[in-house]
């Protein structure tokens, strides 16, 4: 059972906006650690509030269209119910609002956002993004390795 | 004069549906609903770009065509290839494909039902628009909430586990498939069936429980006579993968049996009006717009004479006594498409325990023998069929989709016209009135193009303009 769930977000042909994805799809051939799952995808899905409530940390990647290119953030994310307008794809904050609700586990979160220049159709990122790719890569395995000395990290809403 | 002039609404963007339009609701002088029109603003053009591209790339590139069901495109577009190359796929491909369409059906039904109607369902028709989406169902329902998220993640894992992926998979290709299927998949996939039939038999239990509160929306969300449209077996059974087209009337008829899904351009005519990219089909022999036909779950439970497992066969024959003529009312989609899940879930059983099921012999290998192509199977939402023409050297040179929700175009008009003059009154509509517009919309669960991606938040507006065409009022649904 893993422990720590990444999921890299966005879309693989609008430019920039792939970034999470790729990512992912790089972790993901690289991860040899039964801890660690890694799943690659274009949205966040409600089908994948199961899969985070059954780990201990989730580290969501993603692009932004806010902010100075190629600069990377992290932040903790806190469960937050979706918004109205919601059909099928959720924040992230609404996804761990789902695994708390749904399943009784909400798991400690991070987000991390590269801002992105460009998000027009197309298969390469922008100078900006690319050159902040490696940097994002070893931020994330920090922090996939910090949650797992960390054993404290789940919160158990309901026993 | 105000009383002497006619006014419209639009509903811009429709929303819970998969894809972009609007609906015009054209009022007379007095106010009352005159005319409606379901508008598709948004522009594809597959058929157009794919021209000179080889054909062994069609079904990965028609699979681009939607994120909810591409599944159902790459087994059109291979079906179209295998009748390209002119060959039989082996046996256990024909059955990996029937499981991975299946699979595909229970993923974006539960999608339709559970995630996009089940609001309108439980909380009504009239609640807070801020509270009709899943977190809604959450606070009310949870156990509906949590069935439906499983459901869909058992039909996506099936297809992550065949394909590769959830999304734009491309293990179907021209032949056959590219894989076999393993034991430890296989026996994977078994482990979750006997969840996903609860899950099943439970909402349709819930479902029938809660009709009653809808009788209003029975009589009004598109019940008018229409023909209906989509594929059989041989003995009149219940499929997805292949079969002969039937065409039932609204007394239940059978009208065609037996077509045969390559020869649609002699029975299927396809219209296109100014105001939409959709296409408007039609049956060709009733001319146009008398050829209304209407498919997807509801028109398949009604040219359907069994389902062929036991339980889908209860819960149909139950189904076919809603009605004594063919079930006309589109608000009984939900009904059909809870049924065609039980179906599913109970046929993907049948087929994992095929003793063939782990052949390794999948793919049948050949050169373009012929230089035309028809492939059609049953996706989630109804029949759809790829057509292609091909040169001696395999490139692309002609190619024509009829989409499921294209089928659909004629009759969702004709539904909107129908539950508007019914629910709405006046200039200013309250959001109980628009909403069960957009419900009858999502009835047909349309999938305008679920691949195109939504950036920012989308806005509900509702203009009224004057036969001038002056915008008289505006109301925006805040996000």
């Amino acid at each position: 059972m893993a422990r720590v769930l990444v999921l890299g977000y966005g879309n693989p042909l609008r430019s920039d906006d792939a970034l999470g994805w790729r990512v992912a799809v790089e972790l993901f051939r690289a991860n040899a650690s039964p801890d660690v799952l890694v799943l690659p995808c274009h949205q966040l899905t409600p089908d994948l509030a199961e899969t985070a409530s059954l780990v201990e940390t989730v580290i969501f990647v993603d692009c932004s269209h806010k902010g100075e290119p190629g600069k990377i953030l992290c932040e903790e994310v806190r469960s937050q119910s979706g918004p109205a307008s919601f059909t099928h794809d959720l924040s992230p904050a609404a996804l761990l609002a789902l695994a708390a609700e749904l399943f009784g586990v909400c798991p400690r979160a991070y987000m991390f956002t590269v801002c992105g220049e460009c998000f027009d159709p197309g298969e390469s990122f922008s100078p900006s993004v690319s050159s902040c790719i490696p940097g994002l890569k070893a931020m994330i395995r920090r922090q996939i390795e910090d949650a797992l000395i960390d054993t404290v990290g789940r919160q158990k809403l309901v026993s | 004069m105000q009383g002497a002039v006619s006014k419209s609404i639009v509903i811009d963007p429709v929303t819970r549906i998969e894809g972009h339009g609007k609906i015009t609701l054209q009022l007379d002088a007095n106010g009352r609903v005159e005319d409606a029109r379901f508008h598709v603003t948004q522009f594809r053009g597959f058929e157009k770009f794919c021209e000179g591209r080889p054909f062994s790339e069609m079904p990965a590139l028609m699979a681009r065509i939607c994120g909810i069901c591409p599944v159902s495109h790459l087994i059109a577009s291979a079906k179209a290839c295998d009748a390209l190359l002119a060959v039989r796929i082996p046996p256990t491909a024909d059955k990996l494909r029937r499981i991975f369409g299946l699979a595909q059906v229970v993923q974006s039904h539960a999608l339709s039902f559970f995630y996009l109607s089940s609001p309108d369902l439980l909380l009504g028709m009239d609640a807070d628009p801020a509270k009709a989406n899943l977190f809604g169902v959450l606070e009310k329902k949870p156990e509906l909430a949590r069935d439906g998220i499983h459901l869909r993640q058992f039909g996506q894992q099936i297809i992550e586990r065949l394909g590769g992926k959830r999304i734009h998979p491309s293990w179907v290709v021209p032949g056959g498939v590219s894989e076999p299927l393993t034991e430890l998949n296989r026996d994977a996939i078994l482990a979750g069936i006997p969840e996903a039939l609860a899950i099943a038999e439970r909402t349709l239990g819930w479902f029938k429980s809660i009709m009653e509160n809808f009788r209003e929306e029975i009589g009004s969300f598109g019940n008018f006579p229409s023909l209906f449209l989509g594929i059989v077996k041989k003995d009149g059974g219940l499929t997805f993968y292949d079969g002969g087209i039937r065409i039932v009337n609204s007394a239940g008829e059978v009208l065609a049996n037996g077509l045969d899904p390559a020869d649609y351009r002699e029975y299927i005519g396809e219209k296109v009006e100014s105001w939409s990219y959709l296409k408007s089909p039609y049956y060709e022999p009733s001319g146009y717009p008398q050829g209304i036909y209407r498919v997807g779950p509801l028109a398949r439970l009604n040219v359907a004479d069994r389902c062929g497992t036991p339980r889908a066969d209860q819960e149909l024959a139950e189904f076919h006594e809603l009605q004594r003529t063919a079930v006309l009312s589109s608000f009984h989609y939900h009904h059909a498409r809870l049924v065609e899940i039980l179906y599913c879930v109970e046929r993907l059983e049948q087929l994992l325990t095929d003793p063939e099921i782990l052949s390794k012999h999948v793919r049948a290998v050949a050169g373009p023998n012929c230089l035309e192509g028809v492939g059609c199977c049953e996706a989630p939402r109804g029949t759809l069929f790829h057509h292609y023409k091909i040169d001696e050297k395999g490139l692309i040179r002609w190619a024509n989709l009829l989409i499921a929700t294209g089928h659909n175009n004629l009759a969702m008009n004709r539904g909107i016209l129908q539950v508007a003059k019914h629910f709405v009154h006046g200039e200013r509509m309250t959001p109980g009135m628009l909403n069960r517009v957009e419900a009858l919309i999502r009835t047909y669960d349309p999938c305008l193009s679920c691949s195109t991606h939504a950036f920012g938040a989308m806005p509900l507006v509702i203009q009224l303009f004057n036969a001038s065409g002056d915008m008289v009022d505006e109301v925006r649904r805040p996000c």
